[in-house]
């Protein structure tokens, strides 16, 4: 076992955290307040380099491995970065352009990841239904193939992304008797008729973030669109599991070290009954529990993108274990951090409140902590 | 980065599993006879000196150079913690603590006289650190020496004592002129007494009791006086967390593989109670802690060897996670029995007795809580 990574690695995590907190954090307050995208920040992500990094370059990428893709995600965290901006790069970079990356033909891939490499952009992917969530075989959008052409009818919800995407990746049916199987993936662009979105959904987290429902009303769209074979969907979608799983907690783990630099610096400063109150034994324990949930969870998170760099397929029982206890384990440290500031903390002004209410996200997202339990005990 | 153990270390995995297995089962290891327990302890060391174990972790051992260290040690230790918590907690404290004193600041002489035939498995050792005075490290020890030409006096007394009952030699913590130092004392030293075997809630096969010396003359040759001795107290403690958390990772293996097999086998309704969401989350949730236990184990292991700035912080803080993790762990395995598990005797129940004793030995999750406050803080106290 070896659990470093290369000079290389931990330099680019730092120029990530010094350009984040530079170009991105000082403008996540405000944003969060009016629940509104920063399309510049995310822009910014792009011209970084960091929403195409695992792609290979000639797609516009950097040709990054997973280690260091998951070391971006982190490293966005650590730097303060909200948990909206990091779920729209999740959502857009490893849910949409890397399910058309990873299935799409060649034409697919060089009309649209290069694109959605650079932030010029934004894609999302549609998965869950009003229905059809955890269960993911009871969808009943359908898409009927007409000529060269499929027409999709049905509509999802809590889309990230939804309301600003220029690219969707949208599972429906192609044959509804056949459940899994019968789940096939395609590539809709915005404008297409019949393709709309709804309004933004006001959410407890996250609130950067643009999520909305999506409807397909005889939306017709090219055969071409359509990703990899009829019925392969599902199988598509489990794919990016690996990433969720991965790429996608990583800002979690950041954020945890996040919230101990700031409980740190808040402590030191902090005078009550004419000492600091870092030098109370309950406020060193609220810092040590962040710091203990923030070491757990990276070796978790780590093992997953380790194991996708090695070409293993992906270990469900493990993928399930890094969710389950980040999602769960993650909300007692960002409660104690709210209450280390005390009044503060429950305050906009520090973020403190921003990242408790961000970190609701991680038991539910992605499938929910019951899911993750239901798939462990299957497993062992 | 790689999050595998070698072929060769998974070998020594399945043969020290082999070598000590089937012999546990056929002897009760978690027995409270203090002279069965030394005769097991000593067949168990002499077992497991067939393979590398005895000589993992330790300086400059020069069998181990082709594994990976204390690493190693860790996954080995939870091979041993799950088929006996008391075996492994006798076999650590006499060679990781009492054997890494010698390795670490033992003279040449030391290390072939007691070094040697305790790799060898032919001598348990025990240390002598807790006072009845000394609840946190940062107090001053009580136990003294005095120096007079070639002999050095020792008074104390120690209490809990791991191995105290059937050990051949003591290294025991004290001071000399107010400076930290160890005392080698063997068994049979005049000014040495034992006191009788203490029962204690978990680990009931370990041979625990105080010990106490008056006016005890040793060679002043057997005095340690270890490099940064201000540090002695702190190393100690950092030995004995490892030792600890390997003991948690075993205590967890035991307990959930126990309740998983239970689950599966245990009908009720007409169906295995693993069927049943209550029993398939509550094992989740175990299977869940455990596996994030065993990275946050191993992780701090590879670090003593590997990248050692934060060793202490980090360490304490796959203390605090894996005990504590090991005490839920356990609960929940108990839940998982329900009235099985409630009858003395089984896995489950005694891992449930042993997890609570991870939890204030060593470093307690209290005073580790703090340290780890403390090292964010930085110099502010």
């Amino acid at each position: 076992m070896d659990f470093s990574f290369t000079k290389e690695q931990l330099m680019f995590k730092k120029e990530i955290i010094r350009f984040a907190k530079k170009e991105i954090v000082p403008r996540v307050q405000e944003h969060d307040l009016k629940k509104q995208f920063d399309f510049e920040a995310f822009k910014k992500l792009g011209e970084f380099g960091i929403l195409g990094l695992h792609f290979p370059e000639e797609f516009g990428g950097s040709g990054a491995d997973v280690i260091t893709t998951v070391l971006a995600g982190e490293a966005l965290g650590e730097a303060g970065v909200d948990g909206g901006l990091t779920l729209a790069y999740g959502a857009h970079t490893f849910l949409c352009a890397d399910t058309i990356f990873s299935h799409g033909t060649d034409a697919q891939r060089k009309k649209y990841i290069p694109k959605l490499a650079s932030g010029e952009w934004i894609g999302c992917m549609g998965l869950t239904e009003p229905n059809a969530g955890s269960d993911v075989a009871s969808m009943t959008t359908s898409a009927d193939k007409k000529g060269d052409k499929y027409v999709l009818n049905g509509s999802k919800i809590f889309i990230t992304n939804g309301p600003i995407a220029d690219v969707s990746v949208v599972y429906a049916k192609t044959a509804p008797e056949k459940k899994h199987a019968g789940i096939s993936a395609f590539i809709v662009e915005k404008g297409t008729p019949g393709f709309s979105s709804g309004p933004n959904l006001i959410k407890m987290g996250v609130s950067t973030s643009q999520t909305s429902e999506l409807f397909f009303n005889n939306c017709e769209i090219p055969a071409e669109n359509l990703l990899g074979n009829e019925g392969e969907g599902f199988n598509m979608s489990l794919q990016t599991v690996e990433w969720d799983r991965s790429a996608l907690l990583a800002p979690f783990v950041g954020a945890a070290t996040y919230m101990m630099n700031r409980c740190v610096d808040y402590a030191k400063n902090r005078e009550q009954f004419g000492r600091k109150i870092g030098q109370f034994q309950a406020m060193k324990q609220k810092i040590a529990n962040i710091r203990i949930f923030g070491e757990a969870a990276r070796n978790l998170v780590y093992r997953i993108a380790w194991c996708k760099d090695q070409g293993r397929p992906m270990n469900h029982l493990e993928a399930a274990v890094a969710k389950l206890f980040v999602g769960d384990w993650s909300l007692a440290p960002s409660n104690d951090a709210v209450v280390l500031f005390g009044g503060y903390g429950y305050c906009h002004e520090y973020d403190m409140e921003r990242i408790f209410r961000d970190s609701r996200l991680a038991p539910i997202g992605g499938g929910t902590s019951d899911i993750q339990k239901m798939i462990i005990s299957k497993l062992m | 980065m790689n999050y595998d153990f070698t072929d060769k270390e998974f070998t020594l995995f399945i043969d020290i599993h082999t070598l000590i297995s089937q012999w546990a089962k056929e002897n009760n290891l978690e027995n409270s006879d203090a002279e069965l327990s030394e005769h097991q302890i000593r067949q168990a060391l002499s077992q497991l000196s067939k393979t590398i174990y005895l000589t993992l972790a330790m300086e400059k051992s020069g069998k181990s150079d082709k594994y990976n260290g204390l690493l190693t040690l860790m996954g080995a230790m939870e091979v041993i913690g799950a088929i006996s918590p008391s075996l492994l907690l006798s076999v650590e404290t006499s060679t990781r603590i009492f054997g890494r004193i010698l390795s670490t600041w033992g003279s040449d002489a030391q290390k072939a006289d007691l070094l040697a035939p305790l790799i060898d498995g032919q001598l348990i050792g025990a240390v002598g650190l807790s006072e009845d005075a000394m609840n946190v490290e940062n107090d001053v020890l009580m136990t003294t020496g005095t120096i007079d030409g070639e002999v050095a006096t020792v008074s104390g007394q120690k209490q809990y004592v791991i191995n105290a009952p059937m050990a051949d030699w003591f290294a025991v913590a004290g001071t000399v002129d107010g400076k930290n130092a160890l005392f080698l004392v063997q068994k049979d030293t005049p000014g040495l007494s034992i006191g009788k075997k203490i029962a204690t809630m978990g680990y009931q096969g370990a041979a625990i009791s105080k010990i106490m010396l008056s006016e005890c003359k040793i060679p002043a040759t057997q005095v340690i006086y270890p490099q940064k001795a201000e540090q002695l107290l702190g190393t100690l403690k950092l030995w004995e967390n490892q030792v600890l958390i390997g003991a948690s990772l075993g205590l967890m293996k035991a307990a959930f593989e126990s309740a998983r097999d239970y689950a599966k086998t245990h009908k009720t309704g007409g169906k295995p109670i693993i069927a049943y969401q209550k029993i398939g989350f509550k094992l989740s949730e175990m299977l869940t802690l455990f596996q994030t236990s065993q990275l946050f184990a191993y992780k701090a292991a590879w670090s003593a060897d590997a990248d050692p700035k934060d060793l202490e912080s980090l360490t304490l803080c796959a203390k605090v996670f894996c005990t504590e993790a090991a005490e839920q762990v356990t609960a929940k395995a108990m839940r998982i029995l329900g009235g099985a598990g409630f009858v003395s005797g089984n896995t489950v129940e005694q891992s449930f007795r042993c997890a609570e004793y991870g939890l204030f030995a060593g470093t307690s999750t209290e005073i580790s809580r703090v340290k780890i406050g403390d090292n964010a803080l930085g110099a502010m106290k």
